[in-house]
């Protein structure tokens, strides 16, 4: 532990790598590396999220969830998972939206501090995925709030969340 | 079971489901002398919209015998205008929330039963709206209606508990983790509870309704998507149903690859909720070390069916991929995790600040248990001995060697134990189950859906018993899909177990329940 410290700041490195045994490739464990600078010059070196479930089957929320384990360990980019809105950036919605948690969602939108980003994520936040037109879902977060970033996937997986999130620094930066 | 026979007016056989259909004199008697002189579980209780068929409403109740193989369900129809059934709540407890949707969802009215309010539609749908009626449509309404809209509402009024001292804590929708939406509400003194209310469905997507819009193929992927973490088990236990409906079997091989897949899912949930209880009790390293383990698993997955979630494995006739050429990574990524899984519980069952917070918090009694019909890991933690592997066996459970284990006490500590011998037992299975070959193709040549048939399928998923029951109309799509998640029998034990214990416990014992919200809301 201390050797990896040492090692990062007598390289300049910040990121450590993902670690061997697991599906990552180099080249996406390379962006990452990047998508760590540009964290620190966009959001002050912390971006925060607040996840709100708004009727996803769960599987959004555990991929959410394994970025935050050992393997994926997204705070080591400076991002992380809030409980409140207050305290967040950005709403990551999953779930297509069902009408019982509408006006929540909107609560917790109004209760997040602006500038707000508004991240869709999985194919059911996009456009309901496949519960579109059923009678208890409104078909997608833009139906509901503004969104400023899709990520597609049933469920994303842990990378794909990375990529996703890269994209919508991407845009911020106009890269 | 002759009395009952005696008393009904149409029996039905169907592979091993019995169906008698009673009067509506005899139904509560029949569905009491089945809990109680035969000792029987109510699995599950539902209402059917017929009357495209012959103009009436029906009431299945299901109940199973323990050491028997077959599934006993009383009918009851209800022609118009008699809306009403009697309630059987007052007798089998269990009914409570089965009984309380048929009233939501098809406006039936059961007579007798204790709480009246509303259970899976909450204010903001209008009054009077029935969803799961054939002749209800969405298009019809007017949308805006709903939510702040004009329309009339149904409030739903909370429990209050009154006297000195006593303050109520709302928790949710939107909770703190990365979790699934649900509302407590907490009466306490002190830090002690002394009443939690939970109000459920925010995540209520309609989906049986859903089920009879899309047909029966495209319902599989549905199933898939009902509850994440079970994706396989609902799957499996939908495509089962629809098989067994239109007689269909399926080959030996395809039965192996869905029991190993079963098992593997059993194994990431429970590797993962053995650790994510130590999230509830402050021991970082237990859980880091439990979602390690469970990325592996996840990863696993991956390789063998291209979903983390094993989606997209099931489809009706079999599966699309065969797992057994993946026989050596199966057998090297197990070995690896079952080291690591020996190592993690050393490290737990050794920290004794871990094990003295799991022990006697969350208590639910065997006879509490047993009342509400609660299923899976909390009934077997309870001492109630009942796994659908054993009860009514499935794919090739019939021929693995394994027991189901039971444990009296009912805390934290026990459903955490359970998981540990079930995560072994996994293991042993999944292991035996690749030693073998197995004969036949993947899938089975679909046949022609008859009309008006039905037939329920089932599983044991991580989290309990589930099932699905499936019936078609005149042209052979689907006219009910019924689906029935162990969450939905599970929730309303969590208060029993909560009662008497700290706020702060209360993150542990839901996480040694594991509920899914969306399982449960559909």
């Amino acid at each position: 532990m201390i050797k990896e410290i040492l090692k990062n700041i007598i390289s300049k490195t910040h990121v450590i790598p993902f670690p061997e045994g697991f599906r990552i490739s180099p080249e996406e464990a390379a962006k990452g590396m990047n998508f760590q600078e540009r964290i620190d010059k966009v959001f002050g070196r912390s971006l925060r999220i607040r996840q709100v479930d708004a009727g996803s089957c769960n599987a959004c929320e555990w991929e959410c969830t394994a970025l935050t384990n050992p393997i994926y360990d997204i705070q080591r980019f400076g991002i992380d998972f809030v409980a409140s809105p207050r305290h967040a950036d950005a709403l990551l919605v999953t779930g297509p939206i069902s009408r019982q948690m509408e006006l929540a969602l909107k609560k917790t939108y109004l209760a997040t501090p602006e500038p707000r980003l508004v991240i869709a994520c999985g194919d059911c936040a996009i456009d309901g995925g496949i519960y579109k037109d059923s009678y208890a879902v409104t078909n997608g977060v833009a139906n509901v709030i503004p969104v400023d970033c899709y990520i597609p996937g049933c469920p994303p997986t842990p990378v794909g969340i990375i990529l996703g999130l890269q994209q919508l620094l991407d845009k911020l930066t106009g890269e | 079971m002759d009395y009952i026979l005696r008393k009904a007016i149409k029996t039905k056989e169907n592979l091993n489901e019995i169906y008698m259909e009673v009067s509506g004199y005899d139904f509560r008697d029949s569905c009491v002398y089945i809990y109680e002189k035969k000792n029987a579980i109510l699995r599950l209780m539902f209402a059917t919209d017929e009357r495209p068929v012959d103009g009436s409403f029906r009431i299945y109740t299901v109940f199973s015998i323990p050491g028997d193989e077959r599934l006993f369900i009383i009918v009851l129809s209800l022609k118009e205008p008699d809306m009403t059934f009697p309630s059987i709540t007052p007798y089998i407890p269990a009914a409570h929330w089965y009984e309380r949707e048929i009233r939501d969802m098809f406006g039936l009215i059961p007579e007798g039963h204790p709480d009246p309010r509303r259970l899976v539609l909450h204010d903001s749908f209008p009054a009077g709206s029935y969803p799961l009626r054939k002749d209800w449509n969405v298009i019809e309404r007017d949308m805006k209606e709903w939510g702040e809209g004009k329309a009339v509402k149904e409030p739903y009024k909370f429990m209050e508990v009154e006297g000195e001292g006593i303050y109520e804590i709302p928790v949710g929708p939107v909770h703190a983790g990365i979790i699934e939406p649900g509302h407590f509400r907490f009466s306490a003194v002190g830090e002690t509870i002394i009443f939690l209310e939970p109000r459920l469905f925010y995540t209520h997507k309609g989906t049986e309704k859903h089920f009879e819009k899309i047909g029966f193929t495209e319902g599989v992927r549905l199933s898939e998507r009902v509850s994440g973490t079970s994706s396989f088990s609902h799957s499996a236990a939908y495509c089962m149903a629809v098989e067994r409906m239109t007689g269909l079997d399926i080959t030996e091989n395809a039965k192996a690859i869905r029991t190993l897949l079963l098992e593997l899912e059993r194994l990431y949930n429970h590797i993962g909720d053995i650790g994510n209880m130590c999230a509830g009790t402050g021991l970082a390293v237990g859980y880091a070390r439990g979602a390690v383990i469970k990325e592996h698993l996840m990863q696993l997955n991956e390789r063998l069916t291209g979903s983390r979630y094993l989606r997209g494995i099931n489809i009706i006739g079999g599966v699309r991929k065969d797992v057994f050429i993946h026989r050596d990574d199966l057998i090297s990524t197990i070995d690896a995790v079952t080291k690591e899984y020996k190592e993690m519980m050393k490290l737990l069952l050794d920290t004794i600040s871990h094990v003295e917070r799991l022990e006697n918090t969350g208590k639910l009694s065997n006879e509490i248990a047993r009342k509400l019909g609660v299923t899976g890991v909390a009934a077997r933690a309870s001492g109630i001995n009942d796994d659908m592997r054993k009860a009514h066996p499935h794919l090739l459970y019939g021929r693995l060697d394994f027991e189901p284990h039971s444990m009296s006490r009912g805390d934290v500590f026990a459903r955490m134990m359970i998981r540990a011998e079930e995560t072994e037992c996994s293991i042993s299975i999944v292991n035996s189950l690749l030693e073998n070959s197995y004969k036949g193709g993947l899938v089975a040549e679909m046949k022609e859906i008859p009309p008006y048939s039905s037939a329920f399928g089932y599983t044991e998923s991580p989290r309990g018993s589930m099932f699905y029951w499936v019936m078609s109309d005149e042209n052979g799509e689907p006219l009910r899909v019924k689906l029935r998640a162990p969450s939905y029998c599970n929730w309303p034990a969590v208060p029993f177990a909560v009662h008497g214990n700290i706020v702060p416990d209360f993150p542990l014992c839901n996480k040694s329940f594991n509920l899914s919200y969306s399982g449960c809301d559909m």
